[in-house]
């Protein structure tokens, strides 16, 4: 169940904070910043709300998604793919190396990890949607060409 | 610096596939392999790059050393956490262009500032001190400005650079 909070977290830490920037136009850095700030300040005055486990991944999952929702609307980015990536984000995080545990800026490198890795199969699978419908196109052509 | 940015990401990748090896852990190597070969093929035949290449100004790298102290004395003096003192310290900057909207210069700071931020959050075991923030820093700086025009709009790409120069300081200080 924990696990299956975090993987939320995430994709709505990535869903949100790219809402507050784009939509609210609030800026990638405020949208950010603003959302982690937030989550951290209700997680320190009330840490008694959720185990220990939750208490301490959420406000970091958050601010690592946060980062995957700073990506800028001109990158062929969508609600669907950012909520993947802040997914992919999570579980990556919880399978990290402890070896990397308290080096800054670990998160953001793991954001675009998960972002990169995201918008890549998406654009490999809609090249193959491509590749295969124009491939349907010339079977098509052919068999009206050579009944 | 593509390949430097996109190397940083396998090392990370690579140490926890490592562990995940040695723990048999089989669904989680296959993910993090599969990962790995997506980000070599994405980095590769993706194109997130400007064509031009061009620097950032040392004028707005400058900001990176002021983020990751005020993050680091909020978060290892102050003891706030890493996430509060990201997050004040990136709220704040995200306020500097109010100051006078027509500077383009005001614009830039606060995205170099959260990137120093990022470098703030390491913890005490890892930068025991400010001076480690400051070489970290400006390492950091340096790639922040030979990488204006790459991975362009990618979120995570201020965080990967205040990574590499915690990682580039650490490796000094392990080899010397």
């Amino acid at each position: 169940m924990d696990y299956l909070i975090i993987i939320v977290t995430g994709m709505v830490g990535a869903t949100l904070t790219f809402y507050v920037s784009a939509q609210l136009k609030q800026g990638r850095v405020r949208a950010s910043a603003l959302l982690s700030l937030l989550v951290s300040l209700f997680f320190y005055f009330f840490p008694e709300v959720l185990n220990d486990f939750l208490t301490k991944s959420i406000p970091m999952v958050f601010i690592g998604t946060s980062f995957i929702g700073m990506v800028t609307s001109s990158a062929k980015t969508s609600y669907v793919r950012l909520a993947v990536a802040g997914g992919l984000f999570s579980i990556v995080y919880l399978n990290k190396s402890q070896f990397f545990d308290g080096y800054g800026g670990a998160l953001g490198a793991l954001a675009f990890i998960a972002l990169l890795t995201t918008l890549t199969f998406s654009e490999l699978l809609l090249r193959k949607t491509k590749f295969l419908a124009g491939v349907a196109m010339l079977k098509k052509f052919f068999s009206r060409t050579n009944p | 610096m593509v390949a430097f940015l996109v190397l940083i990401q396998l090392i990370l990748l690579f140490i926890t596939l490592k562990e995940k090896v040695e723990a048999d852990s089989l669904a989680a190597v296959g993910l993090i392999a599969l990962i790995m070969l997506t980000i070599l093929c994405g980095s590769r035949y993706l194109e997130w790059h400007h064509k031009e290449y061009t620097y950032e100004k040392i004028a707005v790298a400058i900001w990176i050393p002021v983020g990751a102290v005020m993050c680091y004395a909020l978060n290892s003096y102050v003891g706030l956490g890493s996430v509060m003192s990201a997050g004040i310290v990136g709220t704040v900057a995200s306020f500097l262009p109010e100051i006078n909207r027509k500077s383009a210069y005001l614009k830039k700071m606060p995205p170099a500032i959260y990137c120093g931020a990022f470098i703030g959050m390491s913890s005490m075991a890892v930068a025991p001190s400010i001076g480690f923030m400051l070489a970290a820093s400006m390492l950091s700086g340096v790639i922040y400005i030979l990488s204006k025009n790459l991975f362009l709009g990618m979120g995570g790409k201020l965080g990967t650079m205040a990574f590499g120069g915690v990682i580039l300081v650490s490796l000094i200080n392990w080899l010397v």
